[in-house]
């Protein structure tokens, strides 16, 4: 069993729909500060117990590797932590694949300065607990000196909790052992706990390196935080160019993903959207692949059967059920609009803010973007890369199985362009204190 | 992707004359035999249009080993366990080639690998090209055919086991990285070079049809 008690609400607590929140990140100018701080948010922070049936607001905090030094977290455990996560995510460009347009030196600041040392993160179902919850945030750090304020970004409060390009999203988590509920159907078998909290057995029986001492490793896990903007005009540009009518740049769109705007996965709902089917939790995420193996309903380069192979043939031999993350996926900026496709329609703030959560996660996170999103490899598909993630290079394509010839688009362009991105661990409760009290 | 800028023509012949200039340095020493091929050779450089520089993206294969464009290569040289040559060989010989082989051919990344034993069974040099990242896939054999691995390397020194959250630094340890590497076909990955070989044949029945 796993010790829900003394990990973070976060790590197991579902996105609520609606949902309502703020990401705040935070610079620690001297030690003390930054210990005296944590000491004062820690009773604030949820924690995962009852995972299940929390219906309110929570907060959750992370700290990047610089935020470690910054608390004066002794050497010799920062240097148990993981290689990527020292380095941080802007240093490990080249092995994430974010190159031109996704390269950190194009990154917003303070995203891959180094700069950012504690993310605190409010999520809430609705909007008047999300204020409340905020201002006890709030009270812990401002007029607070010794630590201040960088970026304040709120995020969700879209129609329908549809992201940034028009899907409902945040459906087919993976399933964690011991975690105290029965999975949903199609979930899967549960993955085991070690895969996403640190002190666990993992899928290959083992525990992986904690960070040491014990006291701040145990029960705690990563986020790998991923600041997309969405080129909304070019996506839609995209829809156009090869939908004649509406009907068709829905099916299209719905190939992208695997799934309709509604949720409705195509294995499920083949030929047209279903509403109901989309928010049925029971239901949306109850498929296998076993009859579509080419592809023909799911293609074998969509966003969702990429993310989740489930029993897809591969050509590579995967495991997978290591390369499973927690995703929360947070929406910013203004609504999808459909008619949007100018040029300023690519330019302009709105996006997700992705938190993949494992305890791997930055190893997870680089297998993902090299193999799984930049590559087409492992399906099959020689260059082709994700449609909705993926940095699509010249010339790319995206390929639609079908009988007797599958359709092949051509100039596929990168519909996210990477703005920021932070690794930070996410330290379970006992670990907070820890940290308030020595370093 | 990685861009670089190209390089004007004058750029490009001043680089060339000063490698020119360090290898005919190196060369003073070499045996008459050497000197007389090397100037041959910068004969044939000079001489050619396409004097080029390298591709724009001789990238690592990430945390150690060469790549060239798809593919990566790893050599590992690491002391044997007392007896463990002779076990190997004999595993090697009896089992992998069926398999060992047949097990290999799933994983779908691995071009071809090589064991090589050196100075009295007392060391073993293994080589192998394979597509991607070096760790990529290290923890999905280490779920999905642990023990071929175990097989493979359980007779070397200090094997921790594929298991071990320290097999990849025991790798690292022993690695060796190639200081150069040709590669024929950087761009094709054994998944790719299997689907060209079913296109060729689909290609050839569907002619052979309609002729």
């Amino acid at each position: 069993m796993v010790d829900l008690h003394d990990i973070q609400a976060t790590v197991l607590r579902h996105r609520p729909e609606p949902y309502f929140g703020t990401h705040v990140f935070l610079h620690i100018d001297d030690a003390q500060s930054g210990r005296e701080f944590l000491r004062r948010l820690a009773p604030h922070i949820g924690s995962a117990a009852d995972w299940w049936k929390a219906d309110d607001a929570w907060i959750a905090v992370a700290i990047s590797c610089p935020g470690l030094v910054a608390l004066g977290v002794a050497e010799d455990s920062l240097q148990s932590f993981p290689e990527a996560f020292q380095m941080g995510m802007a240093a490990r460009a080249e092995r994430l694949r974010d190159y031109g347009p996704n390269d950190p030196k194009t990154w917003e600041p303070p995203f891959g300065s180094g700069q950012i040392h504690i993310q605190v993160s409010v999520v809430s179902p609705t909007e008047a607990k999300w204020r409340r919850t905020m201002e006890t945030a709030q009270r812990q750090y401002q007029g607070f000196s010794g630590v201040s304020v960088l970026l304040i970004q709120d995020f969700g409060a879209q129609p329908g909790s549809l992201n940034s390009l028009g899907y409902k999203d945040g459906i087919g988590q993976p399933a964690i052992e011991g975690s105290g509920v029965e999975p949903l159907p199609g979930q899967g078998r549960p993955i085991k706990a070690g895969e996403f909290i640190l002190g666990y057995p993992g899928e290959a029986g083992v525990p992986l390196a904690m960070p040491q001492p014990d006291a701040l490793g145990r029960n705690g896990t990563y986020v790998g935080l991923r600041k997309y903007q969405s080129r909304v005009g070019a996506f839609n540009r995209f829809l156009r160019e090869n939908g004649q009518t509406d009907a068709e740049r829905e099916l299209l769109a719905a190939k992208l993903v695997g799934r309709w705007r509604s949720g409705a996965p195509l294995t499920l709902a083949p030929t047209k959207d279903d509403p109901s089917l989309g928010e049925d939790p029971q239901r949306n995420n109850d498929f296998i692949y076993a009859n579509d193996p080419r592809g023909d309903q799911v293609p074998l380069g969509c966003h969702m059967r990429r993310m989740n192979p489930r029993d897809t043939k591969m050509s590579v031999l995967t495991d997978v059920n290591i390369h499973r993350i927690i995703r929360r996926s947070t929406t910013y900026g203004a609504p999808y609009d459909a008619n949007a496709i100018s040029e300023q329609d690519d330019a302009s703030a709105h996006g997700i803010y992705f938190l993949f959560i494992s305890a791997k996660a930055m190893g997870t996170l680089e297998f993902l973007q090299q193999e799984w999103i930049n590559d087409g490899t492992f399906m099959d598909l020689g260059n082709e890369r994700d449609p909705l993630v993926g940095l699509q290079e010249e010339r790319n394509t995206f390929t639609i199985p079908k009988e007797p010839v599958r359709r092949r688009i051509h100039d596929i362009q990168t519909f996210n362009v990477l703005r920021g991105g932070e690794y930070l661990f996410v330290p379970s409760l006992s670990a907070l204190r820890w940290l308030a009290g020595h370093g | 992707m990685a861009t670089q800028t190209k390089k004007t023509e004058s750029e490009q012949s001043s680089n060339i004359e000063q490698k020119v200039q360090k290898l005919r340095e190196l060369y003073a020493d070499a045996s008459d035999i050497g000197k007389k091929a090397l100037e041959n050779v910068i004969r044939l450089v000079k001489s050619s249009t396409s004097a080029t520089e390298p591709a724009a993206r001789p990238e690592t294969a990430g945390r150690i080993g060469r790549r060239q464009g798809k593919v990566s290569e790893l050599t590992v040289i690491v002391p044997m366990a007392p007896g463990g040559a002779n076990r190997l060989r004999g595993f090697l010989t009896a089992l992998h080639g069926s398999i060992g082989n047949e097990l290999v051919d799933r994983v779908g990344t691995v071009h071809d690998m090589r064991f090589v034993f050196l100075d009295n069974d007392s060391k073993l040099l293994f080589c192998t090209a394979y597509d991607g990242d070096w760790d990529a896939y290290i923890e999905d054999f280490a779920t999905k055919i642990p023990d071929i691995l175990d097989l493979q390397f359980g007779d070397t020194e200090g094997w921790p086991g594929v298991r071990s959250p320290k097999v990849k630094d025991h790798i690292v340890k022993h690695q060796i990285t190639a200081d150069f590497w040709y590669v024929a076909n950087p761009n094709l990955t054994v998944v790719e070079t299997r689907r060209l070989e079913r296109i060729g044949s689909a290609t050839d029945e569907f002619l052979d049809k309609i002729s």
